[in-house]
């Protein structure tokens, strides 16, 4: 599957949830296929806690979808995350594993192992129990509602090929980045984020 | 756990709600199990343990934009491994996090594997301009929450370590 094509179809089904995009082609990707400024988080400078970073979001905002989309570079990092996820168990948090079995961004080296990790099954072993694995455009749009719009955690293995042209970085300054996402989350979720205390007015005496 | 270790654990809880922390993801060391299992059975307190300190960082900094006030709550040796992650995340983005840790491996420690955190745990936080409290004595304890003010007001992360005396309610 092409992961430009894959995250096109997601682009065109997403509403008003959330999406937090792990370092890389993970990032570069959603970027160029939507320029959103206010939907999307590219937390490009961490790689394995997105997951965590999702799952934040999620337990504050409920009723607010939230998708991961992680790298499996990322995943190899830490996949004991899914513990963590699984202990949570947050029905708006739909962890979507981009598994292409290299470093994309870094000269497409191969991950350690990378022919045999078999993602799913690690899910299913931490005992999450709504595991999907999809490897076509075909499969995506037959399972999409599925996956996503039935409540539930789930985690989604998205098998892609590696992209031979890098779609690049994201443009845009990381403080602003925050404060528009921010923003976003507060406008749709209806919560406080941002709690600048103002200083104690000063009272003549 | 001695009366004065829950004194001093319920001294510290008291100024977590103080703070208005909700969330407390946690990795243990045993100085600070009781003060886990305290807020583990505390119903004012979402507890998570998490599989590695990082994690804590990711879902903490989660929780800042779930508008839940939350801590990471981790030994000096957890502290020496997320280095990565709050420079990356916390500093890039002007993210606020609040850390409690452990003063390990000063003197009075007996354990010789903690050495290395009394060697370099408070130097690494100055190298990497980690604002933190040292609570060395018990009184320090109700500035918990200007702690966590301040990493509010400066979006930027904060610890709060503690000696072992302080959490055994002996200093």
């Amino acid at each position: 599957m092409d992961l430009r094509d894959c995250f096109k179809y997601f682009a065109s089904r997403q509403e008003d949830g959330v999406v937090i995009t792990s370092a890389g082609v993970t990032s570069g990707t959603w970027w160029r296929t939507t320029h959103d400024l206010d939907r999307a988080f590219y937390l490009g400078a961490s790689m394995s806690m997105i997951s965590m970073f999702g799952a934040g979001i999620a337990m504050g905002a409920p009723k607010l979808p939230v998708w991961v989309f992680m790298g499996d570079g990322a995943f190899v990092m830490n996949p004991g995350m899914l513990m963590v996820e699984r202990d949570l168990n947050l029905p708006n948090l739909k962890h979507f594993l981009v598994s292409n079995r290299v470093y994309n961004a870094t000269g497409a080296v191969p991950l350690t192992n990378a022919k045999r990790n078999d993602y799913a099954a690690i899910a299913r072993a931490v005992g999450i129990e709504r595991v999907f694995e999809i490897d076509s455009l075909e499969g995506l749009h037959s399972q999409f509602d599925k996956i996503v719009l039935e409540p539930g955690h789930t985690f989604t293995v998205l098998e892609v090929e590696p992209l031979l042209e890098k779609p690049g970085g994201v443009p845009l300054d990381d403080v602003e980045s925050k404060i528009r996402f921010g923003r976003y989350i507060e406008k749709k979720a209806g919560i406080k984020i941002f709690r600048h205390p103002a200083p104690e007015p000063i009272t003549n005496r | 756990m001695s009366d004065k270790q829950k004194e001093a654990t319920s001294l510290i809880v008291e100024q977590l709600v103080q703070s208005g922390i909700k969330l407390v993801a946690s990795l243990p060391d045993d100085w600070v199990a009781d003060l886990i299992h305290t807020i583990h059975k505390d119903d004012r307190f979402k507890y998570v343990p998490v599989n590695r300190e990082e994690s804590a960082v990711g879902l903490c900094c989660g929780a800042y934009f779930g508008g839940i006030p939350s801590m990471a709550l981790m030994g000096a040796s957890g502290l020496m491994t997320i280095v990565y992650a709050i420079t990356k995340i916390n500093y890039t983005y002007h993210i606020p996090l609040f850390i409690f840790t452990t003063l390990r491996g000063v003197i009075g420690d007996p354990r010789a594997h903690h050495i290395s955190n009394g060697l370099y745990l408070t130097k690494l936080m100055d190298s990497i301009s980690l604002p933190y409290l040292l609570v060395e004595e018990q009184k320090t304890i109700q500035r918990i929450p200007d702690a966590f003010k301040h990493s509010q007001v400066m979006n930027r992360p904060v610890v709060v370590a503690f000696t072992e005396a302080v959490l055994r309610g002996e200093a």
